[in-house]
């Protein structure tokens, strides 16, 4: 444990997670806009999901508040939810056109 | 219901009439002429408007004038409308006519006068197309109605003016107030009711619905077109002489548009066919020499000629009545002729009508028609031309009424006649009736004895009234008064009878075209078609066309079109790709982030 001592401890500031959440929150909204498989979208909005709870824990840590582990449970329960209806869309999607790009999906056009 | 019946219920309603009105004239006439009020009910709260009678001479003179002319002419209808199928309905229109005008003449404010004047507009339409199955019957209806309503709306106008300045319709408390609150726009209030009596009694602008109105049964046409409704414009301005005498235009536009008036329907008179269209355009012109009264100021003179003109007229028109009863229906008088022998006594009544009305001494006409030409004159001024240009509508009046009685009754017969006789007991009673108040009617108010102004002089008690010139001016106007009605007689004479053109062999420059340009009424109708009923016509259909068509439609149309058209240009904006909605989606985020960061406080 020497070596510890040695050298400065480097201290994970809130700043930290922060910057993890918005580099997550990235990937996942340039994965929204560049992929077309709609199970990869779907994975990509999980990320971002996942990505706005950390901010969220991070918050609630910095500030000694529970309200935003509160919160990430309410995210967390949407998301369970929203992965059954989802997926079950995309299964419908798959059979009917056997692949699942969205960019097929386009009847809807003005 | 049988004729019996109806004729006992009417005739003895009527009678009652007359001993009540008999009564209530006597009533006032012991008390002086007072006015007698009476107050029904409170008809508005805020500004009180009461629903309330008032009777004074003005009124009771009106009063007792339609109650006897009303029994007089109905006991000629049992007869002349006798055997038509709508016989029960023809007496029940006639007395609701009665009912109305007496609500005319008896109103204690312009309210509930208004309510009468609409109603004898309504029972004057019904009667007017009685027999409505003929078309033309229902179209002089319809004319009738609207031409009146043209002066209503005048009259309307007017009342709400009164209603602003006086904040009352009380007769007596605006005339108390004339001088005290004199309206700033007075002769506008006057125009605007003169309007309304210009529409009623058929004067200049609106007078050619009074001719047409001739379609309604002949007893009627003789009590509304020609004795009472019509001569309800003369006395409504009688009844506002306090407000009248303040009003210079008021005075002068009445004066000259019956002068004209008086003139053109005189020379329209002159050559109709239709036995009842001259007694219609003769009405119009003595209606006429009752607006020159008023204008004059001589209100005395306006009611004294309304009251004589309402027998004569009545008589003439009964004696009218009877000859086309007794000629089937034939109402063209070149088709008669030589009446005299068959029919004694309506031609006797009617001569005598015919000289009251020319106004030979001593008959009716003579002293109304010659107080108000003497009134007139004893202005000076610019009346005496007024007063030469009446001078010569009363030697046309004479002339043309002349011509009347003699085409129908002495000239020699074109065909035979065999089947007229005298008309029947029903129908000459009441002409001699008639005979006999169109001689003596006139002694009421004569420069000898001043009976009428009398009793009009409550009414009149703060108008500056016009009075006659005195000892020989007075000789000189009235030797000249019968000179012109004389003259006229003795023309018609001459002309019709004696054809003094064809004895001579005088020939007369346009004379087709004077008589053609005489049948047409100066071709007032016609040019009042052109303006008004073309002008109209083709005024609304651009209208139609323009502003309806382009303007109203196109501007719903163009918002529909606009809202498809765009709609359609936002809807290219969906693509149906998910992932560029994520990118507008990120897009939109970023710069709600931007608005967020760089501008505090406008948002939150």
């Amino acid at each position: 444990m020497s070596l510890g001592k040695e050298r400065p401890m480097i201290e994970v500031t809130s700043d930290w997670y922060l910057t993890l959440s918005a580099i997550l929150f990235s990937i996942g909204f340039l994965g929204m806009m560049i992929r077309k498989n709609a199970l990869i979208m779907f994975m990509c909005i999980e990320l971002m999901l996942n990505a706005v709870n950390l901010t969220f824990i991070t918050a609630s840590n910095h500030l000694g508040l529970v309200d935003g582990q509160i919160a990430v449970f309410f995210v967390l329960v949407v998301a369970a939810a929203e992965v059954v209806v989802g997926l079950a869309i995309i299964v419908s999607i798959f059979k009917k056109q056997e692949s699942a790009s969205v960019d097929m999906l386009s009847s809807s056009k003005g | 219901m049988n004729e019996l019946l109806t004729n006992f219920v009417t005739l003895n309603a009527s009678l009652l009439s007359v001993a009540i009105s008999f009564f209530l004239f006597g009533y006032i006439f012991l008390d002086k002429f007072k006015p007698l009020k009476f107050e029904l009910f409170e008809w508005f709260p805020d500004p009180q408007i009461v629903f309330e009678f008032y009777l004074d001479g003005l009124s009771g003179v009106m009063m007792v004038l339609i109650c006897t002319l009303s029994l007089v002419i109905q006991l000629f209808s049992t007869s002349y409308m006798s055997k038509d199928e709508k016989y029960t309905k023809y007496f029940e229109y006639f007395n609701f006519f009665v009912f109305s005008m007496l609500l005319l003449v008896l109103s204690g404010n312009f309210l509930v006068m208004f309510f009468g004047w609409e109603l004898v507009g309504l029972s004057s339409y019904l009667l007017i197309s009685f027999w409505s199955e003929k078309k033309s019957a229902s179209k002089a209806g319809n004319k009738a109605f609207i031409l009146n309503r043209i002066g209503d709306f005048g009259f309307l106008i007017g009342l709400m003016m009164i209603l602003n300045y006086f904040e009352t319709f009380n007769f007596l408390s605006i005339f108390e107030n004339t001088l005290k609150t004199r309206p700033e726009n007075l002769d506008l209030m006057i125009l605007f009711l003169l309007l309304g009596a210009f529409g009623k009694s058929a004067q200049f602008p609106l007078f050619s619905w009074l001719p047409d109105a001739m379609e309604g049964p002949t007893p009627a046409s003789a009590l509304i077109h020609a004795a009472t409704m019509v001569t309800a414009g003369v006395f409504m301005l009688v009844r506002i002489s306090p407000l009248l005498q303040f009003s210079e235009i008021g005075s002068i536009t009445i004066i000259s548009l019956g002068l004209l008036t008086a003139l053109i329907s005189a020379f329209a008179a002159i050559n109709q066919d239709d036995i009842k269209k001259v007694l219609a355009y003769s009405t119009i012109s003595q209606l006429g020499f009752m607006f020159i009264a008023i204008g004059a100021g001589a209100y005395v003179a306006a009611i004294f000629h309304l009251v004589t003109h309402a027998f004569f007229k009545a008589l003439l028109f009964l004696g009218a009545g009877a000859v086309i009863h007794e000629m089937h229906h034939e109402q063209n008088i070149y088709k008669m002729g030589g009446l005299r022998k068959k029919m004694p006594v309506t031609a006797a009544m009617m001569g005598i009508g015919t000289l009251a009305i020319s106004g030979i001494p001593p008959l009716a006409g003579f002293w109304s028609k010659d107080e108000i030409l003497a009134s007139v004159f004893s202005k000076g001024g610019i009346y005496y031309g007024f007063w030469a240009l009446s001078l010569l509508a009363a030697l046309m009046t004479a002339f043309y009424m002349g011509r009347h009685w003699l085409l129908i009754f002495v000239k020699e017969p074109s065909n035979e006649l065999d089947s007229v006789n005298e008309a029947p007991k029903n129908m000459t009673r009441p002409l001699i009736l008639l005979g006999l108040f169109s001689i003596f009617i006139g002694f009421i108010n004569t420069p000898f004895f001043h009976g009428l102004e009398k009793v009009l002089h409550e009414t009149l008690y703060n108008v500056e009234v016009t009075h006659l010139p005195k000892g020989i001016t007075l000789a000189v106007l009235a030797f000249l008064s019968i000179g012109a009605g004389f003259t006229g007689l003795a023309l018609a004479y001459l002309i019709y009878i004696f054809d003094i053109f064809g004895y001579f062999k005088i020939k007369i420059p346009f004379l087709k075209q004077i008589k053609k340009l005489s049948k047409d009424v100066l071709n007032l109708n016609k040019i009042g078609n052109l303006i008004f009923v073309k002008g109209m016509k083709s005024l609304s259909r651009k209208v139609a066309v323009s502003v309806d068509g382009m303007t109203i439609d196109g501007f719903i149309n163009g918002v529909a079109r606009s809202f498809l058209k765009s709609s359609q240009q936002i809807s290219y904006s969906q693509t149906g790709l998910v992932r560029s909605y994520v990118v507008y989606f990120g897009l939109f985020m970023l710069a709600l982030i931007l608005v967020f960061l760089f501008s505090p406080g406008v948002l939150l």
